[in-house]
């Protein structure tokens, strides 16, 4: 395998996480949280501060990144739980331009570190021990074991009770709070959750480059994320990691389609023109997405043999 | 001191004009378009393109160019509705709000490809300012402020004498009625999209004045626009006016106030002179978007919803 | 009294939606909110399960004040509604429409749904048995594994109220339960409501057809323009000259409800 197909396949697994939290957050639950790249760059920076600066463990860097993931989803949350989604719209948006602002204006301890300089010398985990020409498929390993845990964590929470107060919070919170539900706490829970696991792979992310800076975490990251649940099938965790991996393949495809040097940011337009045109067909002609929703059956009671 | 009022001044005209067209479409079609601003971009790039074109001098080119891109623009606004939203009319306004955020993508991007992602301006000479008190007023600022008054006084015309904004009051007195009674007729959607894509289009030629042209100018002025819609309470046209005033003057104001005396006497500093630095100018939107939140989430002139 | 509201008024910027209403319905009882149009009556279901908030007055629930406190601690109280338009969701299918209907269930607390695992199987075993149960008594057991948003109208009134039954609640608040809905289904509902009566359910009706009215209810009370204009058994209050005004002043529709 070539070193840039492992490179492509390890960020297909980190949008992946990313898209599975979104999964959860959006097809689940119906929040529509347009600062999923927000948690992404919290829980990049935060373990990668760890891991340099404050000269923490890798793994203890990694942990202070998924929580400072959920701690993130918290706080966006506390001040619009209840309110309309078109708010949070606005305000997610908003809160990751914030974050983005906060970290590209402030140095980190010396005056080259942070700001628009970024972070350098994010150190990679178990480079003593796995280090050398395969590190590449360790690390890709370590991203695929993340994504399944992920998977598996999502598909267990929107399978349970919890799971389905979300998704009864997607259509009516009117329903859910006649029948007893708290709406508020479930919905900061999600974000709690799905925070977590963006900051996952905002840790995965870092460690991976070594290097990050503001650049990194546009606005557009998030409008990826959402083109992937949209075009998987919003509702259905799997169809999320198809759209991933769909939209992966486009984005990076594309840059092989011959526009030549001095035709480069021409190139870059036009595929985002593309997954944007993309993105508005299958909402007007196949809003359920490649892979539509999944019915839960319980069964009738005849039919069941009881 | 004058110098704040100026800058706020010109703010405000900019964020008035690119708010009143998005907080009409919401009032029609109930959701927060996230395409709008974009709007303000292509029309401040096709105004550049005729400009460029046209004999006369430069002053002359530019106004004729604006009035004629206000019109293009216009027209775009009824296409995309033609296009995308008229498709998804009784669809849950999530589902709008996302095909918007596609449509400002595809917007966005398509202008990168025809214009380029260069910063450019437009060709008018440079000007020596007046001086009033200690401010500095140059013509082209001048010409902006005096703009956006015109129109926002021939707007509020239109809403108080012509179909369209007797309907558009129709609804902000009782949305239900409105709605039931079938005033809004498709020919009244499209003359909403046709004035709002208009004004932003203006918006975004006085966006070019003030500074520079880029494709990002729409999506960088897109928060502080919302702020400015919300504060005002979303949906009413003239909330949208006095929300701009408001983030013009709190922006300006905010970074030129010396914090230091508070915060010191809150027991948070020490230092004499305590500015917040220019970088961080995008958080006070956003800052009074959380706090008008968490007060009166209807919006300054908003009305309390049954 | 199992529930009481005490000098309730509501203001909307300057309209008065409620002016001191005040009423009380018994335990053991189907109680009738009647009215015209516009008489206050979904404003003040919504201020009774916690939707808005009163401009001033009480609300008691036995005996416990209420007023102010969110939809969802006064439905774990055991207040619980349904909507005029029913608002299940459409993409769940009926048989998780129902199970959502139960109420304090361990696993809906995402970390006891970690710690208790056992606890919640038990919990969805006993609920899914209980929801067959109901759906059967209402007819809709074929439909479990459909989503709900592809049943009939009457249907959906029909799963809201069982969903509610879910819960186990000690007053049920219906909001026009069976506007919208044909004949034949008005009577399934009908006896429905009377069959749950019998089996000690306490019902709060707000409706605008008075057929029902007269048959379901014990007690009516009846709103005009947001005052109290009368209380009592349904045959007096409907016969008193008044309350006929009441609805001929407010147009033609529910006027002859009154009469048929």
């Amino acid at each position: 395998m070539s070193a840039f197909l492992v490179y492509l396949i390890t960020m297909t697994g980190i949008y992946g996480i990313m898209s599975l939290s979104l999964s959860l957050q959006y097809g689940q639950t119906g929040l529509v949280n347009l600062g999923q790249v927000g948690f992404f760059m919290v829980g990049a920076y935060v373990s990668a501060i760890g891991s340099t600066i404050l000269g923490w463990p890798i793994a203890l860097a990694f942990v202070a990144g998924v929580l400072g993931g959920a701690l993130f989803g918290v706080l966006m949350a506390l001040p619009i739980g209840n309110l309309r989604q078109d708010y949070w719209a606005i305000v997610t948006i908003a809160a990751a331009e914030l974050v983005r602002v906060i970290f590209l204006n402030t140095n980190l301890g010396s005056p080259y570190v942070g700001a628009s300089y970024g972070i350098t010398g994010i150190p990679s985990p178990l480079q003593g021990v796995l280090g050398g020409p395969y590190y590449g498929y360790y690390y890709l390993a370590l991203v695929a074991a993340c994504l399944l845990g992920c998977y598996l964590v999502v598909q267990w929470v929107s399978r349970s009770p919890f799971g389905r107060v979300l998704k009864a919070i997607r259509e009516s919170d009117e329903v859910a709070q006649a029948l007893g539900k708290n709406v508020r706490a479930a919905r900061i829970w999600t974000m709690a959750i799905g925070g977590a696991i963006a900051g996952l792979g905002g840790a995965l992310f870092s460690h991976f480059l070594g290097f990050i800076d503001p650049t990194y975490f546009m606005p557009l990251e998030t409008f990826l994320v959402w083109a992937m649940v949209i075009l998987g099938g919003a509702g259905n965790h799997l169809g999320a990691l198809a759209g991933a991996i769909i939209i992966q393949l486009l984005y990076n495809g594309t840059r092989f389609i011959g526009f030549g040097e001095e035709y480069a940011s021409l190139g870059a337009s036009l595929r985002m023109v593309l997954i944007g045109v993309l993105i508005i067909l299958v909402i007007l002609y196949l809003p359920r997405g490649i892979l539509p929703e999944r019915r839960r059956r319980y069964g009738v009671r005849d039919a069941a043999g009881r | 001191m004058i110098q704040i009022l100026i800058d706020s001044l010109i703010r405000a005209a900019e964020l008035a004009l690119l708010g009143v067209g998005l907080t009409m479409v919401y009032d029609v079609l109930r959701f927060p378009s996230f395409a709008h601003v974009e709007f303000g971009t292509v029309g401040a790039f096709i105004a550049l393109t005729i400009s460029l074109a046209l004999p006369f001098g430069p002053g002359s080119s530019l106004v004729i160019a604006g009035i004629v891109a206000m019109v293009a623009v216009g027209f775009l606004g009824v296409a995309t509705d033609r296009a995308v939203f008229s498709r998804l009319r009784g669809n849950s306004p999530i589902l709008l709000l996302i095909a918007s955020f596609g449509v400002g993508i595809v917007l966005r991007f398509g202008a990168q490809a025809i214009w380029g992602a260069n910063a450019q301006s437009y060709p008018l000479p440079l000007m020596r300012p007046w001086l009033i008190g200690d401010g500095r007023l140059t013509p082209s600022a001048a010409a902006i402020i005096v703009v956006a008054l015109v129109t926002m006084l021939l707007f509020h015309f239109v809403l108080n004498r012509t179909t369209l904004g007797i309907a558009m009051r129709a609804t902000a007195d009782n949305k239900d009625l409105a709605e039931a009674s079938g005033i809004f007729t498709e020919r009244v959607i499209r003359l909403v999209w046709f004035v709002g894509a208009a004004l932003a289009a203006l918006g975004g030629v006085m966006l070019g004045v003030a500074t520079q042209l880029h494709t990002n100018m729409g999506f960088e002025i897109m928060l502080p626009v919302f702020a400015a819609v919300i504060l005002g309470g979303i949906g009413n046209p003239y909330g949208a006016v006095l929300g701009a005033l408001v983030v013009g003057f709190a922006e300006n104001i905010g970074l030129a106030i010396n914090w230091g005396s508070l915060a010191s006497a809150l027991g948070l500093a020490t230092e004499d002179f305590l500015f917040i630095p220019v970088g961080y100018k995008a958080a006070i939107p956003f800052t009074l978007v959380i706090i008008m939140l968490l007060l009166r989430p209807t919006g300054l002139l908003g009305e309390k919803r049954a | 009294m199992l529930l009481a509201v005490e000098d309730i008024s509501m203001q909307f910027g300057g309209l008065r939606a409620l002016d001191k209403v005040s009423f009380g319905m018994k335990s053991g009882q189907i109680f009738g909110l009647i009215g015209p149009n516009g008489s206050g009556k979904t404003t003040l279901a919504n201020i009774i399960s916690g939707f808005l908030k009163p401009s001033s007055g009480r609300v008691l629930f036995e005996g416990q004040e209420m007023q102010g406190k969110p939809p969802h601690v006064i439905a774990e109280a055991g207040l619980c509604r349904t909507f005029q338009i029913t608002l299940n969701p459409r993409r769940m299918t009926v048989m998780e429409n129902m199970l959502l209907g139960a109420a304090r269930q361990t696993g809906e607390n995402i970390v006891s749904a970690m710690l208790q695992s056992r606890q919640v199987a038990r919990e969805e075993e006993r609920n899914l048995e209980r929801a067959r149960d109901l759906l059967e008594m209402v007819g809709l057991q074929r439909h479990a594994d459909e989503l709900a948003g592809s049943l009939s109208g009457g249907q959906k009134k029909l799963l809201a109220l069982v969903q509610v039954l879910m819960a186990e609640p000690k007053l049920i608040l219906l909001d026009e339960p069976v506007a919208g809905v044909n004949p034949r289904l008005i009577e399934d509902i009908v006896a429905v409501i009377l069959q749950l009566r019998r089996a000690g359910h306490n019902f709060f009706i707000i409706e605008h057809n008075m057929q029902v009215v007269r048959r379901l209810c014990d007690e009516i009370c009846v709103l005009d323009m947001g005052n109290v204009l009368a209380q009592g058994a349904p045959d007096e209050v409907l016969a008193r000259e008044d309350v006929l005004q009441a609805y001929i002043a407010s147009g033609g529709v529910a006027g002859e409800g009154v009469q048929a």
